[in-house]
Parts: C-alpha cells; sequence; structure tokens
C-alpha cells in the first residue's frame, strides 16, 4: 500500500522573536551571528558550575537582560528562568508580525513551545534546601516552575493565546519539532496562528557534573569563547547555553488576509527516530537522513533545491562527522552549510528554534553566516562549510537539522517568502 | 523590630510584585492576585523572615491584609 501523500502545505513565517547569548532581539543576533565573532561576555565560567571539568557556558547577562523590570515581580516570581527567556522571545515574534493580543481571535492562538529539560535550576535550587534546612522550607512551586510546560503556559497566560498549546519534548531535536507539530497543526486547520519554538536554560551544578561525566562537554576551560568550534579539527565536545527562538506562523491565507509581511515559509517537516542508543546518534545517520527525505518530499523539494543548511553541528567529534557525512550523501556538495552553536552555545532543546530562525534570516538576507571558530575544517567533513565571513548566495530553499539525544531527528525545509 | 504590619506589606511588595498602594487592611488577599500557591509561598518566607511557625495558621485568599497582619502579629509575640 503506498503512502497518503499530504497536500503541499507552507505555513507563512510572520514573526521572530530571539532572546540569546549572542544577543537579546533579532536584529542585534542577526549582525553579531553574520559577523561570525565569539563575544568573550558571552560566554564563562558560572558560579554554580565551579570546579567541574566544564564550568563555562553561554549565557545572557543580568547587565543586558534585566528580566524583573521586563516582566515585572508578579509574573516573574511564578516562571523559571527557562520561561521567562519564552516569554520575552514571544512577545517580540508577536509583534514583529504585526499581531495586536487584545484584538486577535485568541481561540485561534496555539502555542507550541518547550525544552529539554525545562525549570531544571529551580529543581537543583530546592533539592538543596530540602537537604540543607529540612522539607518545611521547600517551596510549593516546583511543579508549575520546572515541567517543560511551563513556558508555553507562561506564553499563553502573557498573550492571552487561549488556543491548543503544549509542550514538545525530544531533547536537543524539541525546537524543530515543536515547529515541524505547529506545521502539521496549521495545515489540519486546528489554528490560524501558532506561536512557536523552543526556550532552555540549564544553568545546572546536577546536570552539568553529569554531562562532564558523559564526556560530551568541552573542557577547554582555559578560552570558552574558542571552546565551541563546529567543523573544527580541533573541536572537543559541546558548550551549553541558554536562550529561546520563537517564530510566529500562520495559514497563509490567514497571513494573507491581514496583509502580514511573509518572512519565509515552513514547507515541509520530516521526522524519525534513530532506535538505535540512549545518547550516540545512529552511526551512519540513517535516522536524520530519513527525517530529511520525509521533509523534502513534504516540501515537494529535491535534494538539488537546497541552497542551504542550517546544521545541528553540535561541535562534539561523532555528531558533526555523521552530520556532515549525511548531508553530503543526500545533498551533495553544493549546499553551504553553517553552525551558529559557537555563538549561542548548545541551547540543547532551544537550538532548533534559534536556528529555525536564523534560517529564515538566512533566506530573507540571502546570506549565510559565517561558523564561528572554525579555523581548520576536519579533513573527513565532506560539506562546504562557511567559515571566516558571511557568503552571500542565491537561495529559495533551506534546511534545518536537528539530532536529540534519544535518537529523535527532525528536518524543516524553508523556502523564501 | 519591624512590626507585623510592615513586613508583610514588604514582602508583599517585593517578593510578590503587589502594588504598594493597593495593601490595605481591609483589602481580601484575592484582590492582590495572593491566590492559595502565592499564600503558602508567602507562608514559608515570612516564617524564614521572622523565625516564627505558621504551620497550623489555616490562611486562604479570602482573609484580608488585616487578618493576615494580625496572625503574624500574634506569632512574633508568641
Amino acid at each position: 500500500m503506498t503512502r497518503p501523500a499530504n497536500p503541499p502545505f507552507t505555513a507563512a513565517v510572520t514573526g521572530l522573536g530571539l532572546v540569546t547569548a549572542a544577543g537579546v532581539g533579532t536584529g542585534e543576533v542577526w549582525r553579531n551571528v553574520t559577523r561570525g565573532v565569539v563575544s568573550p561576555s558571552s560566554v564563562g565560567p558560572r558560579e554554580e558550575l565551579r570546579g567541574l571539568p566544564c564550568d563555562f557556558m553561554y549565557s545572557i547577562g543580568a547587565d543586558v537582560l534585566d528580566t524583573a523590570q521586563r516582566l515585572g515581580v508578579a509574573a516573574q516570581r511564578l516562571m523559571d528562568r527557562f520561561s521567562q527567556l519564552a516569554v520575552l522571545a514571544a512577545r517580540e515574534a508577536v509583534a514583529d508580525a504585526g499581531l495586536d493580543p487584545s484584538a486577535w481571535d485568541s481561540d485561534r492562538v496555539a502555542v507550541v513551545i518547550g525544552s529539554a529539560h525545562g525549570g531544571i535550576p529551580f529543581y537543583d535550587d530546592q533539592h538543596a534546601v530540602l537537604t540543607t534546612q529540612g522539607p518545611r522550607r521547600v517551596s510549593p512551586k516546583i511543579a508549575p516552575l520546572t515541567v517543560v510546560n511551563g513556558a508555553a503556559s507562561s506564553v499563553c497566560m502573557d498573550l492571552g493565546a487561549r488556543g491548543p498549546s503544549m509542550a514538545v519534548s525530544t531533547a536537543c531535536s524539541s525546537g524543530t519539532v515543536a515547529i515541524g507539530t505547529a506545521h502539521q497543526m496549521l495545515r489540519a486547520g486546528v489554528c490560524d496562528i501558532v506561536v512557536t519554538g523552543r526556550a532552555e536554560s540549564v544553568c545546572s551544578r546536577l546536570m552539568t557534573a553529569s554531562a562532564c561525566q558523559m564526556k560530551a562537554l568541552s573542557t577547554r576551560c582555559d578560552d570558552p569563547a574558542s571552546a565551541c568550534r563546529p567543523f573544527d579539527a580541533d573541536r572537543d565536545g559541546f558548550v551549553a547555553g541558554e536562550g529561546s527562538g520563537l517564530l510566529v506562523m500562520e495559514r497563509p491565507e490567514h497571513a494573507r488576509a491581514r496583509g502580514a509581511r511573509i518572512r519565509a515559509g515552513v514547507a515541509g517537516y520530516g521526522a524519525s527516530s534513530d532506535a538505535y542508543a540512549a545518547v550516540a546518534p545512529d552511526p551512519d545517520g540513517r535516522g536524520i537522513e530519513s527525517a530529511l527525505r520525509t521533509a523534502l518530499t513534504d516540501a515537494g523539494a529535491t535534494p538539488s533545491d537546497v541552497g542551504h543548511v542550517n546544521a545541528h553541528g553540535t561541535s562534539t567529534v561523532f555528531n558533526d562527522l555523521i552530520e556532515a557525512t549525511m548531508l553530503h550523501r543526500l545533498l551533495g556538495s553544493a549546499p553551504l552549510v553553517t553552525s551558529s552553536k559557537a555563538m549561542t552555545g548548545h541551547t540543547l532543546g532551544a537550538a532548533g528554534g534559534i536556528e529555525t530562525a536564523l534560517t529564515v534570516l538566512a533566506l530573507e538576507h540571502q546570506l549565510v553566516p559565517p561558523t564561528a571558530n572554525l579555523e581548520s575544517l576536519d579533513p573527513r567533513i565532506p560539506v562546504e562549510v562557511v567559515a571566516k565571513a558571511a557568503r552571500p548566495a542565491a537561495f529559495d530553499c533551506a534546511v534545518k537539522t536537528s539530532l536529540g539525544f534519544g535518537g529523535h531527528n527532525a528536518a524543516l525545509v524553508l523556502t523564501r517568502g | 523590630m519591624a512590626s507585623a504590619t510592615d513586613v508583610v506589606s514588604t514582602l508583599m511588595v517585593q517578593e510578590f510584585g503587589v502594588d504598594p498602594a493597593a495593601v490595605r487592611p481591609e483589602i481580601p488577599l484575592y484582590e492582590l492576585r495572593m491566590d492559595s500557591l502565592a499564600l503558602e509561598e508567602f507562608r514559608i518566607i515570612i516564617e524564614g523572615r521572622l523565625e516564627i511557625d505558621l504551620e497550623d495558621v489555616s490562611l486562604t485568599s479570602r482573609n484580608t491584609v488585616g487578618e493576615l497582619v494580625a496572625l503574624v502579629h500574634s506569632r512574633t509575640l508568641g
């Protein structure tokens, strides 16, 4: 029996919101990412991580983002940091889309956001309270603040969005799966507008200690700004980062009817599971290849249409090699590949949200950002990785790939607006 | 030592974002958006701040600011 063919559906991307270590606000993030120079103030040691083999991460300083001032104490106290970053990115994305939350049909506005780890910093704090001060001092807010759907519910409350909402949690592919899920919801007609993407903030001593034991993190503690170096011959692991990247997507008829500026289209989505290992990706990249093939078919695109790939590119030895080998096998050597993780850190669940927003910007500007810190390409990497400087190019179709622990793979195909 | 009134109103403003002008004795706590979750959090914060025990005290958002202050005051005297 042949599989049913979905009619083509291109969701309109009408708004972007970015709150990352590479900048707060889409304009600032794009300027910094296309410059491709890691700011020393964006990545460095954290007190919570002192003494660990990896004691640094990418974060957004209190001097550049005063969350209490932006959100107000009453709202902020009901969110852990990942939810705070989500709300701020959502406000930017909705304003960028020219939408007025006091006037929209709120029952038709969906929210699909989540994260891999949710409010793990609050969980850490409260566990310390339990062990040092006893159960009578533990906060009653652990469940509402730490659940991975905290970001989605916080955004719904902040915007007054009353349509379906949910968290999607597939480890480091969460952002890409969230956007793919949003694409499917718009296609099914269950909403007109969806605020989607991911948020993450994992400055947790417990989680980082464990990731060090896994040998997944870079240990370049003497030079944090050069530690994350995707596709470089000297890469030694990923560096965590906090951030949020959200998109406003709409049914195309809805966007056109209100005269919205369509920044790009999400034309295809594919997801797959390795069914292989808890952490390691399938060594031949068969899972991510299957997800990308599905996404291309969903978009009615062929490999030769793809001009740009915003790769997962985590800076671990295996991910970058497996992913690049798969990209070459499926797409050939023509697409310009980049990884933005050296600018933002690996934001885990948020990665796909931030990087899909950057892919939208690349399509708009016809410009591929450089892979920061890539000095000496690993000779085994067979694709064209943009390094040193942003590269202008003409392309109508771009791809975003994500791989998550547990073997969750996802790919999106985006087109020019 | 600061009065119970001062401590209660300062905590509500600083920790819960309540408008200082709205903290008046006759106002029910729900009007200040002090719901049941906020009150349970308030309970442990004020216990820590004043080193008192409010575990057996019944608090609902229908209580007024004045009733809450009186409860706290009675414990600080004890």
